[in-house]
């Protein structure tokens, strides 16, 4: 019984504050969607990305390994 | 005053060496800058948990320049899988890694990738004088086995504080400082959001040449005092007392660390009868070769390993 009050007023409430904070309740929706969406890219990026990063950052230091040096076992 | 220090040349040679030390006031605004927090008990892990493995390993360095250098590994062996039952489970894998690392005084990246995909990344940016960013991720295929740890240090004169930022809304933050030239003391506190976990620890570290103490106490439950000889230049030995007060949980470990000319050999031994031990020989320049053994007689799980590293 007391269930099914709580539920009724649950549903009221929702129906009267959905109207009102509509827009505030979707920016933040959004809000954390696209932040989500953010890091999912970038931890994508990472994977792929991070060892051919060190690899171009180390081909292009001082003094500059030639691309041979890269792929020989010696 | 010279004068007090002329003793007749028939007194011991230190006494004057000894009157001169404890002349020296302790400037307390010049002390020196403490170690950070995280490797406070850096002594005694180096000697106590060397690196044991079980199965084959083969690590090959190359240089391509002082900065810059590729490594590729095999490992071929059991991997232990965490079970929930009192029985150890170990399934033989064998991977191969592939590792770069670039090392520069303000940057350092470090990236080894496994042939199942899983990419460990470690960078270490100095972005002012005093203030480092390191982050370190472990990125796998497999979702929500993810995870990321930034960290922010702050280097001052005589402290360090550090605030960090892990996924799963993780937020820890830690601060030492240095109270006399041998003392510091050191706090963290850590907020867990994803398990609802938090909690605060206190840390002291007293340190002379020959000797390290240590002590923690954390509200997760650890209490772990240790403390580390060094008998010499070539011998220390370490002892460790770990006691967890919500589990009832208590290790003591007692470990020996020669570094010796050719090789290194480190051993311990447990009151869980876990007997351990570890050497790197040195055979020729830039070879090394590894044996690991570890004995639990109380699980009865021996693991015995060796492995070649080439290069430096």
């Amino acid at each position: 019984m007391a269930s099914r009050v709580s539920l009724k007023s649950k549903g009221k409430a929702s129906g009267k504050g959905s109207k009102g904070s509509q827009e505030e309740k979707s920016l933040a929706q959004s809000f954390k969607e696209w932040s989500t969406w953010t890091v999912k890219k970038a931890k994508v990026i990472t994977h792929y990305g991070f060892i051919p990063l060190v690899i171009i950052i180390g081909m292009n230091s001082e003094p500059k390994p030639h691309i041979s040096q890269l792929l020989s076992p010696v | 005053m010279a004068t007090a220090l002329n003793v007749p040349p028939t007194a011991p040679v230190t006494t004057p060496q000894q009157m001169k030390k404890e002349e020296e006031k302790v400037d307390y605004l010049n002390l020196p800058c403490p170690i950070p927090y995280e490797e406070i008990h850096r002594e005694a892990l180096m000697s106590l948990k060397p690196e044991l493995f079980e199965g084959m390993r083969f690590d090959f360095n190359k240089g391509l320049s002082p900065k810059f250098s590729l490594s590729h590994s095999v490992f071929m062996g059991p991997m232990e899988i965490p079970s929930q039952s009192s029985e150890t489970i170990k399934i033989p894998t064998a991977h191969y890694e592939f590792g770069a690392n670039f090392i520069d005084p303000k940057l350092m990246l470090f990236g080894r990738i496994l042939t199942d995909g899983r990419l460990n990344a470690r960078l270490k940016c100095d972005l002012t004088e005093n203030l480092t960013l390191k982050a370190n991720a472990q990125l796998s295929s497999e979702p929500h086995m993810s995870h990321g740890m930034a960290t922010f240090d702050y280097k001052g004169k005589d402290y360090r504080s550090q605030f960090q930022l892990g996924n799963g809304a993780l937020f820890g933050a830690n601060y030492i400082q240095s109270v006399t030239p041998h003392l510091s003391f050191g706090g963290e506190v850590f907020w867990a959001g994803q398990h609802r976990k938090s909690g605060i620890g206190y840390a002291a570290r007293y340190n002379t040449e020959k000797m390290v103490a240590t002590g923690q106490v954390a509200s997760t439950g650890l209490v772990a005092l240790s403390y580390v000889q060094k008998v010499s230049e070539k011998v220390s030995l370490a002892s460790d007392f770990m006691y967890n007060y919500m589990s009832r949980d208590v290790t003591a470990s007692f470990g020996y660390d020669y570094i010796l000319r050719q090789c290194r050999l480190r051993g311990k031994i447990d009151s869980n009868g876990v007997a351990a031990a570890f050497l790197e020989e040195r055979l020729n320049m830039g070879l090394n070769f590894i044996l690991s053994a570890e004995l639990d007689h109380s699980k009865k799980d021996y693991k015995f390993g060796f492995g070649l590293t080439v290069g430096e």
